[in-house]
């Protein structure tokens, strides 16, 4: 096994010197390897390198007045309303409008028919190019880091662009709404809020299932 | 047809080289492995792509497991300690210096306050006994001691982020409580903590 190897002194040996007789150093260095391996299997196996990331959201202050609430303009709203089972149910434009929107039910996979994030990326397909765009030649070393992502800030907050209204019911799991603000990470989307479910949106949520 | 001869050698391998990696593995792993104190529940973080890393220190945490349970964490011993003492004299409990020691060192606390001198006087089975039992810290409008909670821990350490550690299975409305105590305390900026996602997930978004 593991041994260190020694040099013998060779060249001594024509000098006919009375010396103490040599022992051996070779010492059985197995148990600390044995050891050594022992532990290091341990240490790999109980460390784990994956720290927990992070999303970082940003709310709305609230606004002291309702007057200053902001209005969302009736063709960039999109909202997305999050119930059980992990359905979506989703429509454009405004409710309490002249007429009511058309909602639809989507789904949280990425290649079903009824992708959410085939609808986000869709309805912001002009702000998604640009970004991806920008990203590109990052990539590329056109451009610097610091100014690709000024950028990016910019085209995200384009003030024609989609918002995207997140009403999550009471049905609705955590996971469901991480999902979702993921999708928006996902599509570029700048401008979206969690938004508090109104009552005729409950109403309609009864009647889609 | 002459033999050849396999010559006779002693089969022993120099392993020194191996030996000094072995070594120099372990100590790495040694010096770089922290180990993570016993969390009270166990929280499956939904998945994201975010890939924004959690910073080491000055973090408040606040838990919510699948069963919708609020638990409250802040790392310093130092601050976890004025906190308590805080905590202590608005709800008018006094807790004696080993409680506050032992409340110091631990992490995740999920009880109410009127319990919370049980759960510090008893030993380390019951404690987690308690923390089966717990309803966690109460977050509602009428009563909110996560409120108190939040508030005394920005005071103790204003460079604290505050980040939310949701179970994926967990009901949102228990995550809108929060997030709504949260806003009462002017906090508008906060972290949501998720799991890196498959790589095979993310490559075809």
């Amino acid at each position: 096994m593991a041994e260190v190897q020694q040099k013998d002194g060779g060249g001594d040996k024509k000098h006919k010197k009375v010396r103490a007789k040599k022992s051996s150093t070779h010492i059985d260095m197995t148990p600390m390897v044995d050891l050594a391996f022992l532990l290091l299997t341990f240490f790999i196996m109980t460390t784990t390198f994956s720290k927990p990331k992070t999303m970082e959201i940003n709310m709305p202050v609230k606004p002291k007045y309702s007057t200053e609430q902001q209005k969302v303009k009736e063709s960039q709203a999109l909202t997305i309303l999050l119930t059980d089972k992990d359905k979506i149910v989703w429509y454009k434009g405004l409710m309490g409008g002249e007429k009511t929107p058309e909602t639809q039910v989507a789904d949280f996979s990425l290649t079903s028919a009824a992708s959410i994030h085939k609808v986000i990326l869709e309805s912001n397909r002009s702000i998604f190019d640009k970004v991806q765009m920008v990203k590109d030649s990052l990539g590329r070393g056109l451009l610097k880091e610091d100014d690709a992502k000024k950028h990016i800030g910019e085209i995200k907050g384009d003030k024609d662009g989609l918002v995207v209204l997140i009403k999550p019911s009471e049905k609705a799991k955590y996971k469901n709404v991480v999902d979702i603000l993921d999708e928006m990470n996902v599509c570029a989307v700048g401008r979206f809020a969690i938004v508090d479910i109104s009552d005729p949106e409950v109403e309609l949520l009864k009647t889609v299932q | 047809m002459p033999k050849i001869k396999v010559p006779k050698k002693a089969p022993s391998l120099d392993m020194t080289p191996m030996v000094d990696l072995a070594f120099l593995l372990v100590t790495f792993f040694m010096l770089t492995t922290k180990f993570r104190p016993e969390e009270p529940v166990l929280v499956d973080t939904p998945s994201s792509v975010s890939e924004i890393k959690l910073p080491d220190r000055d973090i408040m945490m606040i838990t919510v497991d699948a069963d919708g349970r609020i638990f409250y964490d802040v790392d310093g011993k130092q601050t976890r300690a004025t906190i308590l003492q805080k905590m202590a004299e608005h709800y008018k409990i006094a807790f004696t210096d080993k409680e506050v020691n032992k409340f110091s060192i631990l992490t995740s606390i999920g009880m109410p306050m009127e319990n919370l001198k049980n759960y510090l006087d008893a030993d380390d089975n019951s404690r987690k006994a308690m923390n089966k039992q717990t309803k966690g810290i109460p977050a509602d409008s009428l009563h909110n001691e996560l409120s108190d909670w939040i508030n005394f821990g920005r005071h103790a350490n204003s460079k604290y982020r505050i980040a939310i550690k949701g179970d994926g299975q967990a009901n949102y409305p228990v995550v809108k409580a929060v997030i709504k105590t949260l806003q009462d305390n002017k906090v508008n900026k906060f972290n949501l903590i998720t799991n890196l996602e498959a790589e095979t997930n993310a490559g075809t978004k």
